[in-house]
């Protein structure tokens, strides 16, 4: 071989010494950022490191690593979700009203997250066959979802959805409670929540997906060159309609989460939840331009942004304030990602 | 001619509104023969050859394939029956690395259905050596390998399956002299096989060096089709720029059959 081929090789080799641990890096910054968060946050406050304070932590961020589960999903084929706060407000509705309507809680909460993948499919189907940008046609359901779920409720949230209702939001596994003599309960381990470990069951299903299956290859192919994948055979509008349909259908969950917790259906739910979970994303590595990112980065991500603001409560900072502070992360999450790219 | 040829393309036409890319062509590939396609740049050539790849729908015109009438939907169409296409912008996805690229949309799996990585990454290492035995990183995302690399893997995707024609859109302009010979060996070699291939380029030396014809298209049509003993790098030159032969051309001809 000649001296070019050398050349290249070598400058092959020296340039894998910095580039593939972009991808990394970032997510290992954001690691990083976790743990400071948690030391801060611990030394500003005693009882931010407990075992009641990490269990709500885990119980607020579920909804958030849901929602940014779907999201990874769609910005890795290089598209984005914009309607899944919507989404999830939708689909906490419909299980909410088949509960009314006498259905039991399980297939009602199964319509539920049906419905959000139906709007998922819609996203999806315009995004291929109209050729609609995403951002545009995601914007549109954003305001579909959210007017439907209002139209059908009148406004107005839909409460007395009894005790079965709030058991997947409110529920824990290995509760251990005892009882005092004066009668009182009292509890020594309040347990893991249920939607934690939902969160845990689907972020190891979505990592298996994406690491395992063709068509999470697939997913990355789409994303990192569109017209590359559809020469190679990559079905690339059906590898989007699945990303855009597992958004919607884990926004229907997270709903469904949601409302269980509040045991009431709250058409008004939601609210800005999509700008949280592509924040959990892209701190998390994710890349907005496609063909990178990570379930794994993303639930750091989502972790980030539920300690901030459970930190920043406890703290005793005002939801004002944690407003302006969550912009500016999600700004800084963006700039690095443009600042890698450029790279 | 007593073989049927591997491709017959019959009255292609593709229309892009009122521009005619690719007006009323035909074109045949016989097993182990070399055409060359040539034309400027938007000459209908690279159409042609997208057409052929399954990558476009012609708006008329048959494709044969060992004699029998075929329609591509999809890339996927036209793979099934061993087209394989090089293309020049080589279609690789640049985050995933040489393996995952070689087996994009062809993906090897286990009995449980997963992916199967580590046999396509012996796979890969296998005819990438075959290629280039230096190839080495295998594990990188394709963005940072060179340009040699990055087209063996292209050719790479285009040899490993069961390939009998072969479209390569420009397969040596990004690479240097020895990587050039590298393909033109490996040119030769398939031709030996029995494979057909059409070879799109503008260097006119690589063409006569390793094609048994060629066809020169113009503004969508097809303007001549030779043997390459028929004709000199000028008389294709004026093909390309004139759309015809030299007026020297008929005598000339003559005069050496004489």
């Amino acid at each position: 071989m000649s001296n070019v081929m050398k050349t290249a090789a070598r400058g092959g080799l020296q340039l894998d010494r910095f580039m593939p641990e972009a991808a990394k890096l970032h997510r290992l910054s954001a690691l990083l950022t976790l743990v400071i968060l948690i030391i801060g946050f611990s030394l500003a406050s005693q009882s931010f490191f407990s075992v009641n304070n990490t269990l709500t932590v885990l119980l607020q961020t579920s909804v958030i690593g849901l929602l940014g589960i779907g999201m990874t999903m769609v910005i890795i084929t290089g598209g984005i979700d914009l309607s899944v706060g919507s989404v999830l407000a939708l689909s906490g509705v419909v299980t909410g009203m088949c509960v009314k309507a006498g259905l039991p809680v399980i297939p009602a909460m199964g319509l539920g997250v049906v419905a959000g993948a139906a709007c998922g499919a819609v996203n999806g189907l315009v995004i291929t066959r109209m050729r609609i940008p995403p951002f545009v046609a995601t914007l549109g359901m954003m305001l579909i979802a959210r007017g439907l779920a209002l139209q059908l409720t009148g406004a107005a949230p839909i409460s007395q959805l009894g005790a079965a209702f709030g058991r997947l939001g409110n529920g824990a596994l290995f509760r251990v409670v005892e009882m005092q003599p004066n009668g009182f309960p009292k509890v020594i381990f309040p347990g893991i929540p249920y939607p934690a470990i939902l969160l845990l069951v689907v972020a190891l299903g979505a990592a298996y997906i994406l690491r395992c299956r063709q068509i999470g290859r697939h997913i990355y192919a789409t994303g990192s060159n569109e017209e590359a994948a559809r020469l190679s055979g990559v079905r690339v509008d059906m590898t989007k309609l699945y990303a855009y349909v597992m958004s919607g259908a884990l926004a229907g969950v997270a709903g469904n989460v949601l409302m269980s917790r509040l045991v009431t259906a709250q058409p008004s739910e939601g609210v800005m939840y999509e700008l949280d979970a592509i924040a959990a994303a892209v701190i998390g590595g994710a890349s907005l331009s496609g063909g990178v990112g990570a379930v794994s980065g993303t639930m750091i991500g989502a972790f980030i942004i539920g300690i901030l603001r459970n930190g920043l409560n406890m703290a005793g900072v005002s939801a004002f304030i944690q407003q302006i502070i969550i912009g500016v992360v999600v700004i800084g999450a963006v700039w690095i990602d443009q600042v890698r790219n450029r790279n | 001619m007593t073989q049927t040829p591997l491709v017959e393309m019959i009255d292609i036409e593709k229309h892009f509104g009122g521009v005619r890319a690719v007006d009323h062509v035909s074109l045949s590939l016989n097993p182990g023969e070399v055409v060359g396609v040539l034309g400027h740049n938007g000459a209908g050539k690279s159409c042609l050859m997208r057409i052929l790849a399954g990558a476009m729908v012609p708006s008329a015109g048959e494709i044969r394939v060992n004699g029998k009438p075929v329609h591509f939907a999809d890339p996927n169409g036209a793979r099934d029956v061993g087209i394989e296409t090089i293309y020049q912008t080589l279609a690789l996805a640049d985050h995933l690395d040489a393996p995952k690229n070689l087996f994009l949309g062809r993906e090897l799996k286990t009995r449980f259905g997963n992916l199967d990585d580590a046999r396509m990454l012996r796979e890969a290492q296998k005819v990438l050596a075959r290629l280039n035995p230096n190839f080495k990183n295998l594990r990188d995302p394709v963005s940072q390998l060179s340009g040699g690399q990055r087209q063996v893997i292209a050719i790479a995707r285009a040899i490993y399956f069961d390939t009998k024609i072969l479209i390569m859109d420009e397969p040596t302009a990004a690479l240097g002299p020895s990587e050039t010979a590298m393909v033109a060996d490996l040119i030769r070699q398939l031709q030996a096989e029995g494979i057909g291939i059409f070879l799109v380029s503008h260097d006119m030396h690589d063409v006569f060096e390793l094609c048994d014809r060629v066809v020169v298209m113009n503004k969508g049509h097809l303007v001549g089709q030779h043997a390459i003993g028929e004709v000199n790098k000028d008389d294709v030159l004026s093909l390309i720029v004139k759309g015809e032969l030299p007026a020297d051309w008929c005598a000339r001809n003559l005069a050496e059959a004489h």
